[in-house]
């Protein structure tokens, strides 16, 4: 009697959703909300390493606009997460396209596209490291060697260059993502299409800008708003390249995040730096999101 | 002492410590070191984790993993040696301070004495002892180590930077000694920059040369961060102004990637006779001394560099160096444990041939050292027995404050000099701009 109770509760659909999503949901509460909850709670007071703190509301959030290292690093936030993403998606299209036709080792390719994007983030900034230090620069050996500059680029010295080296390396290392994300995406679209354009006269480029680009919308957009999330969010690359320098030039949030909360100790306003990022992402996201339904409404 | 709790005392507990304790007591009146065994007969059977650096030196790590076998063995007490290097260090002692849990004693840094003093058990009594034993500590390990009165950690040395430079470079650049003042520093490196060997002098983000090699520099033309009261920021002085216009000329004539060393590149830069002349530690030499044996460039680059300390400014002749110190954690349960490990590190039979086997990687903090065979055989690193009297900590005139510790994290002072030698920022300018953000530290951390 009891086990066909049991059976019966099982049966209904909401019960057994619920089982179903509840780890999933657990999960969740665990490892993501709580410990953004709990930086919230840092975020809000003086609380350092060895100290539990006490609630100062917004303090930490004020004194943060007037202090020039932090705008000048949500500047260079800005500026990296741009420069990185417009990058990407350039390259990552333009990938996508070359490896949406028939290529020889078609599936060698694809899979070697992928390598940058699953070495350790930390070990392709040592090797770019290795490319780029000031002492002795692999490319500069090149530029010089090849006759095209007679000292070589001050990759990391200059501070203008430092972003640009850094946005370089990010770039690199998101490429694949965005190739392969657009790749699925460009696979999904039906070749006959293409054939009917192609007999109403459509060339190569207005194929691509009235078939495949609206098409490609949806999974571009999504593309777009988890790699401006993860640019804007990146840390290894930044922090294994320059550590921030020079003169601050390539910090980024959260490497000041890091200075400021860990190696300085002082927890609360460490959190509130890398929550300053939220509102931001989230006007981003919001927007992005609002646009995706839109087309897809459309 | 804190406030943390302590085991409850048993009789037989209480009778053995204090027996132990009043033994040791009264051998030490009569001028005899307590002997380490029979002040810890209460550890047996409990545990002692020890947090370790992985220090430069390979020998001195198996020294100290063979300190706690020994350890181990007199006492019964199970003493673990856990390592981490650079920043993990950093971490894993930061996540001891926060849980309570984790470690027993661990090697700290620089400021971790002041950051986390109400953290730390109170080793004044025993700082006493061991300083009588060995004439006495530098002014600077007590700075380090000394809050609010109360030893909250004990000094292990400092890892002074010295200038490495090419002898053969400097001849043949007609500077025929090292400079000794800074005025000398500048022509010399003009004549170097002439030969095609500049020196070179970190400005990058390096957690470790960015401060060794640029707070001397403020200190020996009279600058300072902070008044004596290690609140009122005094960065904005003619003095600093001095070093700073002392700096935006010297880096006309130096290696121009400095702005970008991370802590590797000067070392790699030396090492390839890229740059003459570098601030650093020992380890350039001690590496190339390793390897001179089979390869022969090494060989030619240890027999023409040597070491120098700081040429003289207008205020005087200063160091900064990066600092390991022995901290017991007060929310550790083996109280007697941590007392009985510091004792055994700092027994004669020990620390003397422990620093000796470090090669000056790290100068003891004993004024009695000075006179005992703790330093290196070889005269290419005599000059590190002088540099703990050089020695001054980020903070100065004040203590090693929070605000003096965030200061040098976020490498306010490497900017301030870098901004300025760049042209980024009038010197005037740059002076003002670090005077800002020393500002907004201090207002933040100390009220």
């Amino acid at each position: 009697m009891a086990r066909l109770a049991v059976r019966r509760w099982l049966d209904q659909e909401r019960t057994l959703a619920w089982l179903l999503v509840g780890p999933l949901v657990l999960l969740l509460l665990g490892l993501v909300a709580y410990p953004f909850g709990v930086a919230v709670q840092f975020a809000l007071s003086d609380r350092t390493l060895a100290e539990p703190g006490r609630f100062v509301g917004l303090a930490n959030v004020w004194n943060l606009w007037d202090n020039q290292i932090y705008r000048q690093t949500l500047g260079n936030t800005i500026v990296y997460t741009i420069g990185a993403t417009i990058l990407k998606l350039g390259a990552g299209l333009g990938l996508a396209l070359v490896l949406n036709e028939q290529l020889p080792l078609k599936r060698l390719v694809r899979s070697a596209i992928l390598l940058p994007w699953i070495v350790p983030t930390v070990l392709s900034a040592m090797a770019w490291l290795w490319l780029l230090t000031p002492n002795f620069s692999v490319l500069n050996w090149i530029l010089v060697h090849s006759g095209l500059s007679q000292r070589g680029l001050p990759w990391l010295t200059s501070p203008p260059l430092a972003m640009f080296s850094v946005i370089l390396v990010n770039t690199w290392r998101g490429i694949p993502f965005f190739a392969i994300t657009l790749l699925a995406g460009l696979q999904t679209i039906p070749g006959e299409l293409y054939e009917a354009s192609a007999i109403d006269g459509a060339g190569t480029w207005r194929r691509f800008r009235y078939v495949t680009l609206p098409l490609l919308q949806p999974i571009l957009l999504i593309t777009l708003v988890l790699s401006v999330i993860w640019t804007f969010s990146d840390f290894q690359v930044v922090y294994g390249l320059t550590q921030g320098g020079p003169m601050n030039s390539t910090h980024v949030l959260a490497t000041l995040s890091y200075q400021v909360g860990l190696a300085s100790g002082n927890i609360g306003e460490g959190a509130a730096i890398s929550l300053t990022m939220l509102p931001l992402l989230l006007i981003l996201i919001v927007w992005q999101i609002r646009h995706l339904r839109r087309g897809v409404a459309g | 002492m804190s406030g943390a709790p302590t085991p409850p005392t048993s009789r037989r507990r209480f009778l053995t410590t204090t027996a132990a304790l009043g033994g040791g007591s009264l051998l030490a009146a009569a001028g005899i070191r307590p002997r380490l065994a029979r002040a810890q007969g209460s550890v047996k059977g409990t545990k002692l984790t020890v947090i370790a650096g992985d220090w430069y030196v390979p020998e001195t790590n198996k020294m100290l993993d063979d300190l706690a076998v020994s350890i181990t063995k007199d006492t019964g007490m199970e003493v673990r040696i856990e390592r981490f290097a650079g920043e993990q260090q950093v971490a894993k002692v930061a996540a001891i301070v926060g849980s309570g849990q984790g470690g027993d004693i661990a090697v700290v840094r620089d400021f971790d004495a002041y950051l986390y003093a109400d953290k730390l058990i109170d080793v004044t009594d025993l700082a006493n002892e061991i300083g009588k034993t060995y004439g006495g500590w530098f002014d600077v390990a007590q700075q380090a180590c000394v809050v609010k009165g109360r030893w909250k950690a004990l000094m292990i040395g400092q890892a002074p930077a010295a200038w490495n430079y090419r002898t053969d470079m400097f001849r043949a650049a007609g500077v025929e000694k090292f400079p000794d003042t800074f005025d000398e520093l500048l022509v010399a490196a003009r004549k170097l920059h002439a030969k095609g060997t500049p020196i070179g002098m970190t400005l990058g983000h390096a957690s470790g040369d960015g401060r060794s090699t640029n707070y001397p520099v403020l200190w020996a033309f009279g600058g300072k961060e902070f008044e004596a009261d290690g609140k009122t920021v005094a960065i904005n002085s003619p003095q600093t102004l001095k070093a700073v216009e002392w700096y935006t000329e010297i880096y006309k004539v130096m290696d121009p990637g400095v702005t970008a060393w991370l802590d590797p590149d000067n070392n790699q830069a030396f090492l390839a006779g890229k740059v003459s002349a570098t601030v650093n530690v020992n380890t350039i030499y001690l590496a190339a001394r390793a390897a001179a044996p089979t390869d022969p460039a090494k060989k030619t680059l240890i027999d023409n560099m040597d070491h120098a300390n700081w040429p003289a400014g207008p205020a005087g002749r200063f160091g900064h160096y990066n600092i390991n110190l022995w901290a017991g954690f007060a929310a550790s349960k083996n109280r007697d444990g941590q007392l009985a490990f510091l004792r055994a590190w700092h027994d004669r039979s020990f620390l003397p041939k422990w620093t000796k086997t470090g090669q000056s990687y790290f100068i003891p903090p004993f004024v009695g050292f000075d006179k005992e065979d703790v330093w290196p055989d070889d005269p290419k690193l005599r000059i590190f027995r002088e540099l703990n009297k050089v020695n001054r900590l980020a903070g100065y005139a004040g203590p090693p404050t929070s605000a003096a510790a965030e200061a040098v994290n976020k490498f306010v002072l490497v900017d301030m000099f870098a901004k300025a030698a760049t042209g980024q920022l009038k010197p005037p300018d740059a002076v003002k701009w670090a005077e800002r953000e020393y500002q907004q530290i201090a207002q933040k951390r100390l009220g």
